[in-house]
């Protein structure tokens, strides 16, 4: 009788806080947003996806989210291949301050691009020092900005998905393929990379699950030129009070974010049959 | 490090250099003797230090942001650690169900969580803004209870617990003296990470906060929108200093790589 109910009693507290804490009040929030019916959330998310305003808000959301998982992946494998493949007394230190900046609150993450890229900043006086330019351009407040704050939060998290996937590669075959007269560069793009390939397709998935919900980093570095889902969410909720708008953006994240962790999973699958 | 993969080795540099700078950047302008955020800075200098720790919102955020932390920790592993041992150890029917189920505020994007709970308990139900800042964070919390105190649940042997009760240990003195410890790694972990995951935490914050209860994270955000100069340099110089103490707290308990490394399996 006890192993029945116990397991029960166990899980009871947790299951109901889940339910008033996060399940009952994420539903709510589609069908009955303060004050306003279901139906005008759904006219609203209707008018999103045909109004070119916010198509374009939608469209930038997914730019910055693809380049800056394009840029993760690129410069995030090379440190993880070389992390869990080339053994110095540095490896421990370089992992170290791979994963440490995931410990570091992302306001100071991304504050450090306004000392950077501002216009008294470190880039814009160099600029200025060298003679190149007479004035400081103008770098923050700019897609560029954006997509290098993203880039900087969102690399030790696909540093240490690829370090896991790699890792699990037995360099056993690395030396194989080097024995059977592969180059380098050959047991690299022939062996490694397509044995780490559902490591790839996870960190990639995070990395832009991430960064088309992340807030500090459009918010700080974007401007208001550079509106994504995130800062336009916080506006319809906070500055012009739009219930029906917040939550037909919040339907278009949560529907963005759900879309690529399936078609991330079934490329996984498809990629552990092949 | 010495590699013959020079290509790779390129990539990693420029890595190296996007995710790091970008902060020995902060530390450098927060010694500035200068008024803004210029680089390289105006002499040296520690008052923008002494500006940020009296800076009243700053330190009153400070508090509502440790508060916070701790007790949505607390909760997170008071009712998660129990789910977890129901989910490994309890003869459950749909336990991926149950698992996905308490893993699923990792899934939905923050800002809607956020957005969730300010629509219907602050505004809808009326709640006060500080019980519901503690019950979404601790909703953030629980699948990191849940994931990492499993990992460590996991590999441990269950015959070990029947040996425990085939030698006349009652369920509970089993679970003490035999479970617990084997666990205590692993709870140290989820604690840890789930403690620097709420302080840090801006989505939820920024939308469940008021007035009078306003995180560090989102009070410097709000500061760095007014004024440009470098207290928050300061502010952030002194978060990294703390930050690099609990890392290597981690490091000489249960490893730095392990407990961080394990977040996304």
């Amino acid at each position: 009788m006890h192993s029945r109910i116990a397991p029960l009693l166990l899980l009871a507290p947790g299951l109901g806080f889940l339910l008033v804490g996060f399940l009952v009040p994420s539903v709510a929030m589609l069908f009955s947003p303060p004050g306003t019916s279901t139906g005008e959330v759904f006219v609203r998310l209707g008018q999103m996806l045909t109004d070119p305003y916010d198509l374009q808000i939608i469209g930038r959301t997914l730019m910055f989210g693809l380049v800056v998982t394009v840029i993760c992946v690129v410069l995030g494998f090379p440190v993880a291949y070389l992390l869990a493949r080339t053994s110095s007394r540095w490896s421990g230190l370089l992992l170290a301050l791979a994963i440490f900046p995931l410990l570091l609150s992302n306001v100071v993450r991304t504050f450090g691009w306004l000392v950077v890229l501002g216009s008294n900043g470190a880039i814009g006086q160099l600029l200025v020092g060298l003679g190149l330019v007479d004035q400081a351009p103008q770098l923050l407040y700019t897609p560029l900005a954006v997509v290098l704050g993203l880039t900087q939060l969102f690399l030790p998290l696909s540093i240490i998905t690829c370090y896991s996937a790699v890792s699990q590669v037995d360099a056993g075959l690395d030396d194989a393929a080097r024995g059977l007269g592969a180059s380098r560069t050959r047991t690299f793009w022939d062996v490694v990379l397509p044995l780490s390939l559902p490591g790839i397709i996870v960190a990639a998935t995070l990395v832009f699950a991430g960064s088309v919900t992340a807030y500090t980093t459009p918010y700080l570095l974007g401007g208001s030129s550079n509106r994504m889902l995130s800062t336009q969410l916080f506006a319809y909720s906070s500055v012009t009070v739009d219930w029906a708008s917040a939550s037909a953006t919040a339907i278009i994240m949560t529907v963005l974010v759900f879309a690529v962790s399936a078609l991330s999973s079934l490329a996984g699958r498809k990629g552990a049959t092949a | 490090m010495r590699t013959r993969h020079p290509v790779a080795a390129a990539f990693a540099v420029a890595g190296y250099i996007v995710m790091i700078v970008p902060i020995l950047f902060v530390v450098a302008t927060a010694f500035t003797a200068g008024k803004t955020l210029k680089f390289p800075p105006e002499g040296f200098s520690l008052r923008w230090f002494g500006q940020a720790l009296s800076y009243q919102p700053f330190v009153g955020s400070l508090a509502t942001s440790a508060e916070i932390a701790v007790l949505a920790t607390l909760l997170a592993l008071l009712v998660g650690v129990p789910a977890t041992l129901a989910i490994h150890r309890g003869r459950l029917p749909g336990k991926g169900i149950v698992e996905a189920l308490f893993l699923s505020p990792l899934v939905v994007p923050e800002l809607v969580v956020g957005l969730a709970l300010f629509q219907q308990l602050i505004v809808t139900f009326r709640f006060d803004n500080w019980p519901v800042l503690l019950i979404g964070h601790t909703a953030l919390l629980l699948p990191y209870a849940v994931r990492v105190t499993g990992a460590s649940l996991a590999g441990m042997d269950p015959a070990l617990e029947e040996a425990a009760r085939g030698l006349g240990a009652s369920p509970l003195v089993a679970f003490w003296t035999v479970t617990l410890p084997v666990l205590r790694p692993g709870i140290f972990s989820a604690a840890l990470l789930s403690f620097i995951t709420s302080f840090n935490n801006v989505p939820l914050s920024l939308l469940l906060q008021s007035r009078t209860t306003r995180t560090l994270p989102v009070t410097m955000l709000d500061y760095v929108q007014q004024s440009y100069d470098p207290m928050v340099a300061a502010a952030s110089t002194l978060i990294l200093a703390v930050t690099v103490v609990i890392a290597v707290i981690a490091e000489r308990t249960v490893g730095f790589t392990r407990i961080f490394g394990g977040i996304n399996r």
